[in-house]
C-alpha cells in the first residue's frame, strides 16, 4: 500500500521516475513538459533523490547526455515535448538502435507550424518508426505506474529497447488527480538494479562502439531489433500481471477494453481522450447502441493481434487520432488499425476521426457523433470519409 | 621527464593501419594526445578525418587500443558529459574522458553542445584538431577556414575569390566559458603541445579542458606531404596561430615572436592561398594583428 498524493500528470511522471532511482537525469525545459524536470530538480537539490542532474542547453544535448551515461551502464531519465523531441531526433534514433534501455516521458504537444504550444500527439506519432517502444497513458495513476513498468520492460534482457511513456500535454500534464504512489521499498523489490553491458565503454574492457558497419551486418542488427519488438507484447503482459499482483492495478497489457464483449460498434482511442470516449460509450448504451471502446496503450510495437481480436465479430469501428498521417487522408492509428486487419477490414464499416489538434478539445459529444455515424452505417461494410472534429 | 622521453616511453594507442593521408597533422595530434592520455581513457572521435582514418574501427577491427566511439557530429561534448558523470558517480574519477574532434564538429555543428559542456565545467579533455575545413568530405569551408581560402564550397570564381569571411576564433570564445583550462597548441612546438596535453588532462579531473591544435592538411590545403611541421611552424611564427593558454592564473602567451613573419610569407607555397589578392592578404594581416593585440591585452602586455 502506497501513499496517496494529489499530483499533476507531470509530477506523476517525476514521482515514477524518482522511484526508479535513475543514475542520471538530463533535460531541457519545454512547455508542457518543464515541470517534470523542475520537480526532479527539487528532489535532487533537497537531497531527497540521489541522481546526477544535468541542466543541458538543448534537448539534443539532453538525449546525448543520457545516452553517454547509458554507454557507462547507467539508468537514465529525461522528458520532452514537440519541438524538443524533434530536436533530439538524432541521438533519439541512436539510443534505440544501440538497444540502450531508458525511459523518456513525452507530454505530447502539437508540432509547429502554425505556431502552437498546445496539446496534440503529432510529436510522438511522428517518431513512431525510430525504434522506441511507445505507450500512451490516460490518467495520472497510469503515468506513475507506467514509468516504473517501462524501466522493467526496457531493461528486460529479451527486449533492451528504450520506452516513451506518453501522455497528453495540458490535459494530463497539468491536471491533478489523486495518485497512489508505491513505496520505495516496493519499487525496489519490483525493479532490480539496471544491468546491461552490450554497449559499454570501459577501459577495463575496451571496445569500439558503433564503428563504421557494412550493410549486411547492419541488417542483422535491424532484424534483431524487430525480433525484440515482437517479444514486447509478451513482456508487457507479464509485467502488467506482476505489477498488478504487487500493487493491485492491472492495465490490460498492450490494449485495454471497455464494454466490448457484446458491442457492435467500437471506437478506438489513444491517450487522454479515452475518458470522454468511455462517457460517450455509456451514453450510447443508454440509447440502445451497442458501443464499446478499445484504448491503444502501446502504439509501438503496434498491438495488431490484440486489436484484430478485439474487433472480431464487430460491425463497425472508428479510430480517433489526435494527429494526422500526412500522405493518407486519415490519422496514423486508423491506418495501422486497418493494416492489422488487412483484408478483413472489408467486413466492417469504418472510418478515421481526427480531432484535438493544437489543444482543441475532444468532447463526449464529438465522440458520440462518431458512434452515431457508425451505428447509422454499421451494416454497410464500407469505409467512410474521415471525420474532423472541427467546430464552426 | 623531458617531452621527448615522455613520447618515447608512452605506448602508441593507435593501432597500425590508420589510413590518414601521408603527412596528416591530425593523425600526429591524435597519436600524441593518446600517448599521453594512456590506457585508462575513453575516447570520442566524431565523424571527420580521424574517424574516417579508422580510429573507431571498421567491421570487427578497432583503430585504437582503448575504448572508443564515434559521437554524432554535433554531440561530442554532451555525449561525453554523460560518460564522464557516470564515471565520477561510480567513483572511477581516474578514467580520462577525451574527445579528439575536427573543427566542423567543434566550431560549427557541435559548437552548441561544446559551449554547454564548457559552461557546466564537465570533466572532459576536448581536443580540436583544426584543419580549417571539412577535409574528410572533400574540403568544404568551415567557420575556422581562413579568409580567401579556396575550398570546394568557396571556389575561386570570377566574381567571388575564395572564402569571404574571416575565421571564427574558437579558442578565445571557449576561454570565456569559465572552464578549467584552455590553450592553443601546434605540432611544430612539441614541448609546448605535450605539456599542454598533460596540463589539460590534469585539469579535466577538475573541470572542462579545451585544446585547440593547429592541424595542417597537405591534401586539402595543397602542399608537399613532408611540409606539415614547416607549415605549422610558419603559422606560429607569423602569429597566424599564436600559442597561448588560460588557466587559474589568467591568460599567458607561451611563445612570443619577436619579429613576426608577414602573412604574405606564411601563405607562400600553400595552394589554397595561391590566388589571394593583395587586398585579401592585407585583410588577413590586419585580422592577425588585431587578434594578437587582443591576446596581449588579455595577457596583461599592452
Amino acid at each position: 500500500m502506497g501513499v496517496i498524493k494529489v499530483l499533476t500528470g507531470n509530477y506523476s511522471a517525476s514521482e515514477g521516475a524518482a522511484l526508479c532511482r535513475p543514475d542520471l537525469i538530463a533535460a531541457y525545459p519545454i512547455t508542457p513538459q518543464s515541470s517534470v524536470v523542475e520537480y526532479l530538480a527539487g528532489k535532487v537539490h533537497n537531497g531527497v533523490l540521489d541522481s546526477n542532474l544535468v541542466q543541458v542547453e538543448s534537448e539534443h544535448s539532453a538525449m546525448s547526455v543520457v545516452e553517454g551515461a547509458a554507454y557507462a551502464g547507467g539508468r537514465v531519465f529525461t522528458a520532452t515535448s514537440a519541438q524538443g523531441l524533434a530536436l533530439m531526433y538524432e541521438p533519439y534514433f541512436r539510443m534505440a538502435t544501440l538497444r540502450l534501455p531508458m525511459v523518456m516521458a513525452i507530454a505530447t504537444r502539437e508540432m509547429t507550424s502554425p505556431e502552437t504550444i498546445w496539446s496534440g500527439q503529432q510529436d510522438a506519432m511522428s517518431v513512431r518508426d525510430a525504434g522506441w517502444i511507445q505507450m500512451f497513458c490516460d490518467d495520472n495513476q497510469e503515468i506513475t505506474d507506467m514509468v516504473i513498468q517501462a524501466y522493467k520492460i526496457a531493461e528486460d534482457e529479451g527486449v533492451l529497447i528504450p520506452v516513451n511513456v506518453c501522455y497528453d500535454g495540458f490535459y494530463s500534464s497539468h491536471l491533478t488527480t489523486g495518485v497512489d504512489l508505491p513505496l520505495q521499498e516496493e519499487v525496489d523489490a519490483f525493479l532490480p538494479p539496471v544491468h546491461f553491458n552490450h554497449a559499454t565503454l570501459d577501459p577495463d574492457h575496451p571496445i569500439s562502439l558503433d564503428p563504421m558497419t557494412p550493410g549486411n551486418l547492419l541488417m542483422k542488427y535491424r532484424r534483431s531489433h524487430l525480433e525484440a519488438m515482437k517479444r514486447v507484447p509478451e513482456v508487457v503482459d507479464r509485467i502488467d500481471k506482476e505489477f498488478g499482483d504487487k500493487f493491485g492495478r492491472y492495465y490490460g497489457g498492450m490494449i485495454s477494453e471497455y464494454r466490448i464483449e457484446d458491442a457492435e460498434i467500437v471506437i478506438i482511442t489513444v491517450g487522454g481522450m479515452t475518458g470522454a470516449g468511455m462517457d460517450a460509450v455509456d451514453a450510447a448504451r443508454e440509447n440502445g447502441i451497442k458501443a464499446g471502446l478499445v484504448k491503444l496503450r502501446f502504439t509501438r510495437p503496434f498491438p495488431a493481434a490484440r486489436v484484430a481480436k478485439a474487433l472480431e465479430g464487430k460491425k463497425a469501428f472508428a479510430v480517433i487520432d489526435r494527429s494526422v498521417c500526412f500522405g493518407w487522408s486519415c490519422g496514423p492509428m486508423y491506418m495501422e488499425t486497418k493494416a492489422s486487419l488487412a483484408d478483413a477490414a472489408d467486413q466492417y464499416c469504418h472510418f478515421s476521426a481526427i480531432g484535438g489538434l493544437g489543444g482543441a478539445d475532444i468532447s463526449t459529444d464529438m465522440i458520440y457523433s462518431t458512434i452515431q455515424k457508425l451505428e447509422d452505417n454499421k451494416e454497410t461494410k464500407t469505409e467512410l470519409e474521415t471525420q474532423w472534429y472541427i467546430t464552426e | 621527464m623531458s617531452y621527448i622521453d615522455v613520447l618515447r616511453e608512452a605506448e602508441d594507442q593507435v593501432t597500425p593501419g590508420a589510413s590518414a593521408c601521408q603527412g596528416c597533422g591530425g593523425e600526429l595530434i591524435l597519436r600524441t594526445v593518446l600517448q599521453i592520455a594512456g590506457k585508462n581513457t575513453i575516447l570520442g572521435v566524431p565523424p571527420g578525418c580521424m574517424a574516417g582514418a579508422g580510429s573507431v574501427g571498421w567491421n570487427f577491427n578497432s583503430g585504437v587500443r582503448i575504448p572508443v566511439t564515434i559521437p554524432l557530429l554535433d554531440n561530442c561534448a554532451s555525449l561525453f558529459t554523460g560518460i564522464s558523470q557516470m564515471y565520477q558517480r561510480k567513483g572511477r574519477e581516474d578514467v580520462n574522458a577525451v574527445i579528439v574532434a575536427g573543427d566542423g564538429a567543434t566550431a560549427d555543428c557541435g559548437f552548441q553542445s561544446l559551449s554547454g559542456a564548457a559552461e557546466r565545467n564537465e570533466k572532459i579533455l576536448y581536443v580540436c584538431y583544426d584543419n580549417e575545413g571539412y577535409m574528410n568530405t572533400g574540403y568544404q569551408r568551415s567557420s575556422t577556414t581562413t579568409k580567401g581560402s579556396r575550398t570546394s564550397t568557396t571556389p575561386l570564381g570570377s566574381v567571388i575569390n575564395g572564402k569571404v569571411q574571416h575565421q571564427k576564433y574558437v579558442p578565445l570564445i571557449l576561454s570565456m566559458h569559465g572552464l578549467e583550462y584552455c590553450a592553443t597548441a601546434s605540432p611544430s612546438d612539441m614541448k609546448d603541445f605535450v605539456e599542454k596535453v598533460q596540463k589539460g588532462l590534469a585539469a579535466s579531473k577538475k573541470g572542462f579542458a579545451y585544446l585547440h591544435v593547429f592541424s595542417p592538411c597537405p591534401t586539402g590545403w595543397g602542399y608537399a606531404s613532408d611540409q606539415c611541421i614547416a607549415v605549422a611552424r610558419k603559422a606560429v611564427k607569423s602569429n597566424m596561430f599564436p600559442l597561448w593558454e588560460k588557466d587559474e592564473n589568467g591568460y599567458k602567451i607561451n611563445k612570443v615572436i619577436k619579429d613576426p613573419m608577414p602573412i604574405r610569407e606564411f601563405v607562400q607555397g600553400i595552394s589554397k592561398f595561391k590566388k589571394l589578392t593583395d587586398e585579401q592578404i592585407d585583410s588577413i594581416q590586419q585580422m592577425v594583428d588585431t587578434r594578437y593585440a587582443e591576446l596581449e591585452r588579455l595577457a596583461g602586455k599592452e
